[in-house]
């Protein structure tokens, strides 16, 4: 088992076409490391200069990580780590 | 006559509603003295005024700068192809059709782009404030406005086949900035015009959105969801994710917590909207008197052709080999079709339209 990323729709090009990528790590920074190794393409996706995008949204099983200990959030196999952007049209 | 008629009893159609126990007699009296503002009437905004305005809500603004166009009917509900041939405001087409599903409430339709200097004008009067935007920079508008004044609004977000909502109760619950800093570039994100957009998304996301307005005007805050709703109508996914502790972001939001309101404020915002959907650039310039269209026109004939009716002028013209299409309105806000460069469109702007 691994941890999954779940990777959102307008990113999945970057990602090799998957919807979910399994990744190694102790914690969320480094689980988006693997991500970002396997798919160098979603770093600038996902960051703007070391920091993640404001409007990307980083939950580990549900719980947004902003609450949690940030990129520093514990993480093992068997979570998943959701990347959730806002949703802009309508 | 049909049998419903309004005058015998007005409660009569409203009868299935109210024997849903949240709702209830009592209920639907709270919706029918309730005030509601629409912020866009598009895709979510039309079945959001669609169920609004069955439902018995008393009355309903409804903002929205667009016309009705065709690539719209696969979606956008309460509109048909006559709105396309007599060239409609989308705010008057949808109020038309909503006076003639329930004559009994109040419908008033805005033709105005919502910006920071109408936005407190055209939501002073209201309960609650509805998104049915396309836009982040309307959005955080509404959340400036909502939060400075204590009004709960929700927000829908539609795309693909991905929807979001989330109600906002300020002091309760997460502002959406507390959630979301800052807004996506629309190319960082899908748009409706790289991603495309299904009907039943934004029909499922407004529908989220229309219960939430139900629960909170009837009196249910109990009842309404505190967190954020994503979901996925390919991808049969519906999740909720927990947002509740985001609530002031340890005292750094910006809006909720240091109550700065800088959308509201000018800080932010832009005289440029690039337009979900079409290969567009809105161009926002408040004149000071409404623009006279038999001047401007007799004015843009020399360049190109010109047609216009008193809600919008219509001017075609050719640049360099491209086609732009110029559609203006009296307060001199314009869409430029043609370009989703805003800084191609404010040249252009400047050139035909003035300023
Ligand atoms: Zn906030």
């Amino acid at each position: 088992m691994a941890i999954k990323v779940q990777v959102p729709t307008p990113m999945r090009e970057a990602a090799g076409g998957n919807a979910e990528v399994a990744v190694a790590g102790a914690t969320v920074k480094d689980a988006l490391a693997d991500l970002v190794r396997q798919y160098p393409a979603l770093q600038s996706k996902l960051f703007d200069g070391g920091k993640v995008r404001p409007y990307v949204n980083i939950f580990v099983n549900d719980e947004d990580i902003r609450y949690l200990d940030e990129l520093d959030t514990a993480v093992q196999d068997g979570v998943t780590v959701a990347l959730i952007p806002a949703v802009a049209g309508g | 006559m049909s049998d419903i008629s309004p005058e015998t009893n007005p409660l009569d159609r409203y009868s299935r509603q109210m024997r849903f126990p949240g709702m209830g007699k009592a209920g639907q009296q709270k919706l029918l003295a309730s005030r509601v503002t629409l912020c866009g009437c598009g895709a979510l905004g039309t079945v959001l005024a669609n169920v609004l305005v069955r439902a018995g809500v008393g009355f309903i603004r409804v903002v929205d700068r667009d016309f009705v166009e065709p690539s719209n009917l696969q979606r956008q509900v309460l509109f048909d192809e006559s709105d396309v041939a007599d060239n409609l405001p989308k705010a008057e087409a949808a109020a038309t059709k909503m006076r003639q599903i329930n004559s009994t409430v109040t419908v008033e339709p805005v033709v105005a782009d919502i910006d920071r200097t109408n936005i407190e004008d055209l939501t002073r009067d209201a309960d609650l404030i509805l998104d049915g935007s396309d836009n982040f920079e309307v959005r955080y508008l509404i959340n400036d406005v909502a939060v400075k004044h204590g009004k709960p609004w929700v927000y829908g977000g539609a795309v693909g086949s991905q929807g979001m909502s989330m109600t906002i109760l300020p002091g309760e619950t997460p502002c959406l900035r507390c959630v979301f800093e800052a807004a996506p570039n629309p190319g960082d994100v899908g748009t409706c015009e790289t991603a495309g957009v299904l009907a039943p998304t934004v029909n499922i996301v407004a529908s989220y959105q229309a219960t939430e307005a139900l629960k909170i005007l009837s009196g249910n805050l109990a009842a309404v969801n505190r967190e954020l709703l994503t979901l996925d109508v390919w991808e049969n996914t519906n999740r909720r994710v927990k947002v509740a502790p985001l609530k002031g972001r340890k005292g750094e939001c910006p809006c909720c917590a240091k109550r700065q309101f800088e959308w509201l404020d000018g800080a932010h915002g832009t005289q440029t909207t690039t337009l979900c959907g079409r290969n567009a650039v809105q161009v926002s310039h408040r004149a000071a008197n409404r623009l006279d269209f038999d001047q401007l026109a007799a004015t843009l004939r020399a360049s190109g052709a010109v047609t216009f009716n008193k809600f919008l002028l219509k001017f075609n013209v050719e640049e360099k080999g491209d086609p732009f299409e110029f559609t203006v309105f009296p307060d001199g806000r314009a869409i430029i079709k043609g370009t989703s460069e805003p800084d191609r469109a404010r040249t252009l702007y400047a050139k035909y339209v003035g300023h």
